[in-house]
């Protein structure tokens, strides 16, 4: 407590309460209730059982809740939940958020510890919210003679960035948030701005770790994109489309990792290092250069890098389940109807809730896969690294993409193979 | 164990009196005295009375010294030798020949350390090099403490360290401490002490601590 | 040629002049300074040209302490508690030195069962650091469970240790004429249990740190230290031993009672910095060895401490005294003039000497090599500032 505290008396008390009940008074006339009007007024709602939806009628339908799934139904299907909820920010976020809660109970049952354990009562759970609230109060510093407007703006940019390779992923089908035709070349495009992300930063923080950090990255991660990109294409010739859900629906019934094998594995190595991860966290190491290109962030710019980060592993997990494990394919275990014999308003449509839980289910597998590295590796140099990236990846993938193409002039696999 | 068994009489440097050598129990005497100032070159004569040929097989220390001694005859002082431990001390014009000398002849390839210590009842400060050996067998145990002594009012000796390369940073330490310049030596320089430090070479005897 | 044609050839000469890029431009000087988390309390400066190091100069006395002055003005067993700091977690072994120096000063005989209880902590404190060394080799080269089950393994001997002397570091345990206390009740069968949990340990550590790919990688053909250079350098303790110089002070000068222990020195002769981060390991395996020997022939009872006046003193003289501490040789220089305080302590210390082939070795390497290199040196920064 900073500052003195106040003589408890019945008189304060009361004051205080008032107090509150003006402010409250306030805030709703002034703000609340003219948004609510201004909403229910002039955003167009849908029609409920025939009727226009006024204002009235849904305070009205408020009560009753039989009368509100529609309501819900429609909302859901509203471009601004698909961006921000579902299969958009908040569930890329809470995964993100889940993923490094997990990473950091992983690793540690690895290394015979037992991680965060104080934060909240089972486990540390809410070990993540105590992290983003220290930041959030953090002070931000940003070196002297640093570049002002790149430094500020480049986290944002990332986390931007990171969040469109997010909106191009499909969960379920239907689900996704920007449904293009070139989705895999979009991503890939995308992808590319990374590089430059970190260069930047770097080459605004004026210093001279995070100069070496940011370098090592540009080099680290352009190296790595063209393996990344070969490998893709050895599934686009195997499903003949670039759209992202039409290669998850092409794989069926196998999926694409048991014709392309060697594919996937360069993927796996080439994610691991787009993301900077063990054994590939050069621009990140600690014992030579500080932190690399991330020396100087301090605060919510370090927030935003990690949210970033958080946010491409799960992009490049996703599409790895896309590419190659048949994306949200598998067993219908979701009834068709929660009630036996219940013939009012569908509640949940089961085969989208199949396909975004076995996706979930997959993206997970493959997270932790890209988790476990960590805790068996140390760190690669830098021209060991270049050399794997140029010379054995690409040759790799060149190999798988050949049996790609052989298998679909066999007329084995893809569109209007035999296995189809 | 050895060493506690036959403890010789260490009777050294602080005081003033003319230097005994040390002798081990049933050896005979190896009498030299000793005039730091000559500088003649070595000349081969040695008016020492070499030991008798039983004890020499038996005695490596001895042997080793006995050499040395009969190579530079006049300028060597041999301060004490002990099982596994040998002392010997010369003028510091001389320095680089004997310790070529020992380097080349018996298998003393590296310098473990090099002490300085303050005299400042003589006025002279010492400089000790302790020389081992790793490559002959029969030296590793055997530690040759090659000294010499220099005037303190002008502390300059030649360097060690186109003999043995091991010395470098040392020189460099013993600089710094006790204040004596190393001639020859590429980076004569602060190394320990930071870089505002005023004051005199803090391992002389009349540097106090503050406070004691 | 014209003159204009003259004066435009001449300013751009002159503009190529300014640009062109001297030597000097194209080194960058890198500060790893006492401040940094790949270095320790150690400063050295290194210029790289690209990803070659092409200049190395170390700059120690971060945390100088003048320990050696201190020591002019405590009587011998006052000596003890100071003299202990420049390596916390290896004490032992330091005031080991030290002990025996003043032991032949003054002329003390140590009891038996004290001998063997001394030479019992000498190797726990000899496991206690190597494993400290390995968890920091970890950090340096990016491996987090390198630096996680080491450490955690260490607690074993930090409380067999605990135990034994009352501290997790800085003993004290270890004085003139022997040490301070006996062997609690139990600690055999209980350092017994712990070594032969940790031996199985040690498989796993070999199977996972030093049988890994991409460790192998980063430290072999690194940083090569032939014999003939490791010889001149005067290098010592893991580093001399991975050039092929099977140089173990307690095989070649026994100390105490270590003539009556039967071990191997182990050496390995490609001298590279993986042969440098193995012989610590296999220096630990040997240990557990040792400690299984010294646990058995440890006298069962007897007194652990010779009796002293207070204020010892001897004759005049001189002492020099060396153990293997788990950096190298540790040398004790101790002039007497006949009082109980030492006339002059001079401490020779591994790591002060392994640090000449800081720059010997850094030189003409990659920068990504530089902490696989130095750390292998086994070099502790505040050891070396004494």
């Amino acid at each position: 407590m900073a500052s003195a505290p106040q003589k408890f008396t019945f008189g304060n008390f009361v004051a205080s309460v008032i107090w509150l009940v003006f402010w409250i008074l306030v805030i709703v006339t002034l703000i609340v209730l003219p948004l609510i009007f201004i909403i229910l007024f002039y955003v167009p709602l849908p029609p409920v059982e025939g009727e226009v939806l006024t204002p009235y009628l849904f305070f009205s339908m408020m009560v009753d809740p039989s009368r509100t799934l529609p309501i819900i139904k429609s909302f859901i299907h509203t471009d601004i939940f698909r961006v921000a909820v579902f299969p958009g920010f908040m569930y890329a976020a809470i995964i993100a958020a889940a993923t490094i809660f997990i990473e950091r109970k992983f690793l540690a049952k690895m290394q015979l510890r037992i991680g965060p354990l104080y934060a909240g009562k089972i486990e540390g759970i809410l070990q993540l919210i105590a992290d983003g609230l220290k930041l959030i109060s953090k002070e931000i510093i940003v070196p002297s003679g640093a570049d002002k407007p790149i430094f500020w703006a480049t986290p944002i940019a990332f986390v931007a960035t990171a969040a469109a390779v997010v909106a191009l992923i499909p969960v379920a089908p239907g689900w996704v948030v920007a449904n293009v035709d070139v989705g895999l070349l979009a991503v890939f495009a995308i992808l590319g701005f990374f590089p430059l992300f970190a260069l930047l930063f770097s080459w605004a923080s004026n210093s001279k770790y995070p100069f070496i950090g940011g370098l090592r990255a540009l080099h680290q991660m352009i190296a790595f994109e063209i393996p990344f990109i070969l490998s893709a294409l050895s599934v686009v010739v195997l499903s003949g489309s670039l759209n992202l859900s039409e290669i998850a629906t092409s794989q069926n019934p196998y999926w694409f990792i048991l014709f392309l094998p060697i594919s996937a594995f360069v993927f796996y190595i080439s994610s691991l290092a787009e993301l900077e991860r063990i054994p590939f966290d050069l621009p990140e190491a600690e014992s030579e250069i500080v932190a690399g290109w991330l020396t100087e962030t301090s605060g919510m710019i370090y927030g935003l890098l990690q949210l970033g980060t958080y946010l491409k592993l799960y992009a490049l997990a996703a599409l790895f389940v896309i590419l190659f494990l048949g994306g949200w394919s598998g067993p219908q275990i979701f009834p068709k109807e929660l009630i036996p014999g219940y013939s009012g308003v569908q509640i949940y449509n089961a085969i989208t809730v199949n396909a975004a839980f076995w996706f979930t289910i997959k993206t997970f597998g493959v997270i932790m896969l890209l988790l476990l590295p960590r805790g068996i590796n140390p760190r690669i140099r830098i021209d060991i690294l270049l050399h794997t990236g140029w010379y054995k990846l690409i040759v790799l993938s060149f190999i798988n993409i050949f049996v790609a193409l052989a298998l679909v002039y066999g007329g084995i696999a893809g569109p209007g193979g035999l296995v189809q | 164990m050895n060493s506690k068994k036959s403890r010789t009489e260490g009777n050294d440097l602080p005081n003033d009196s003319p230097i005994e050598e040390h002798v081990q129990p049933n050896e005979s005497k190896v009498k030299v005295k000793i005039d730091t100032t000559d500088t003649r070159p070595a000349n081969g004569t040695a008016d020492a009375i070499l030991p008798t040929a039983s004890s020499m097989t038996s005695n490596l220390e001895q042997e080793i010294i006995n050499m040395i001694v009969s190579a530079y005859g006049n300028m060597i002082e041999v301060v004490y030798v002990r099982p596994s431990r040998m002392k010997i001390r010369v003028p510091p014009q001389d320095i680089v020949r004997v310790a070529t000398f020992i380097k080349e002849n018996f298998s003393f390839d590296h310098a473990e350390s090099v002490a300085g210590t303050d005299y400042p009842k003589e006025n002279q400060i010492e400089i000790v090099y302790h020389l081992s050996s790793y490559t002959d067998e029969n030296i590793v145990p055997k530690i040759l403490a090659l000294s010499s002594r220099v005037n303190r009012d002008e502390p300059r000796i030649p360097s060690l360290i186109n003999v043995f390369k091991s010395v470098e940073y040392h020189e460099r330490e013993t600089y710094e401490m006790v204040g004596v310049y190393f001639e020859g030596h590429p980076r004569m320089e602060r190394f320990l002490l930071p870089e505002d430090w005023a004051d005199i070479p803090p391992l002389r005897k009349d540097f106090r601590i503050k406070g004691r | 040629m014209t003159d204009f044609q003259e004066k435009v050839d001449e300013t751009i000469k002159m503009g190529l002049e300014i640009v062109k890029e001297t030597e000097e431009d194209r080194l960058m000087t890198l500060s790893v300074g006492p401040q940094h988390p790949g270095s320790g309390h150690f400063r050295f400066t290194v210029k790289v040209d690209g990803d070659y190091i092409v200049y190395c100069d170390p700059d120690p006395g971060y945390v100088h302490r003048g320990e050696e002055k201190m020591s002019e003005y405590r009587n011998f067993i006052q000596n003890i508690p100071h003299l202990e700091r420049p390596v916390i977690h290896d004490s032992n072994n330091i005031t080991y030195s030290y002990s025996l120096a003043v032991e032949e000063l003054v002329n003390i005989e140590v009891p038996r069962r004290g001998q063997f209880i001394r030479a019992i902590a000498s190797e726990l404190n000899r496991q206690v650091y190597t494993l400290y060394w390995l968890a920091i080799y970890g950090i340096f080269l990016g491996h987090s469970t390198m630096f996680m089950w080491p450490t955690g393994d260490r607690e074993l001997f930090i409380d067999l240790l605990e135990a034994l002397t009352g501290a997790r570091v800085t003993h004290a345990f270890n004085i003139p004429g022997g040490v301070r206390n006996d062997m609690p009740e139990g600690f055999k069968e209980r350092c017994l249990r712990q070594i032969a949990y940790f031996e199985k340990r040690l498989v796993e550590y070999e199977d996972i740190f030093y049988n890994n790919p991409l460790f192998r990688q980063r430290t072999e053909g690194v940083g090569t230290l032939r014999k003939e250079d490791a010889i001149s350098l005067g290098v010592t303790g893991s580093v001399v031993r991975a050039s092929g110089v099977p140089f173990d002070v307690r095989k070649a000068e026994p100390y105490d009672i270590y003539n009556e222990i039967d071990f191997q020195v182990q050496y390995m002769k490609s001298g590279d910095s993986f042969a440098r981060s193995m012989i610590p390991f296999l220096d630990m395996r040997e240990s557990c060895h040792i400690l299984r020997q010294l646990l058995d022939k440890i006298p069962q009872a007897g007194e652990v401490r010779a009796k002293l006046q207070p204020n010892p003193k001897g004759p005049a003289g001189e002492s020099y005294k060396r153990v293997e501490s788990a950096r190298g040789a540790l040398g004790y220089y101790i002039i007497s003039d006949g009082s109980p305080k030492p006339y002059r302590v001079k401490i020779s210390v591994g790591s002060f000497r392994n640090m000449l082939a800081l720059p010997f070795l850094l030189v003409g390497s990659k920068l990504g090599d530089m902490p696989s290199i130095y750390w292998s040196l086994n070099y502790w920064p505040v050891e070396a500032d004494r």
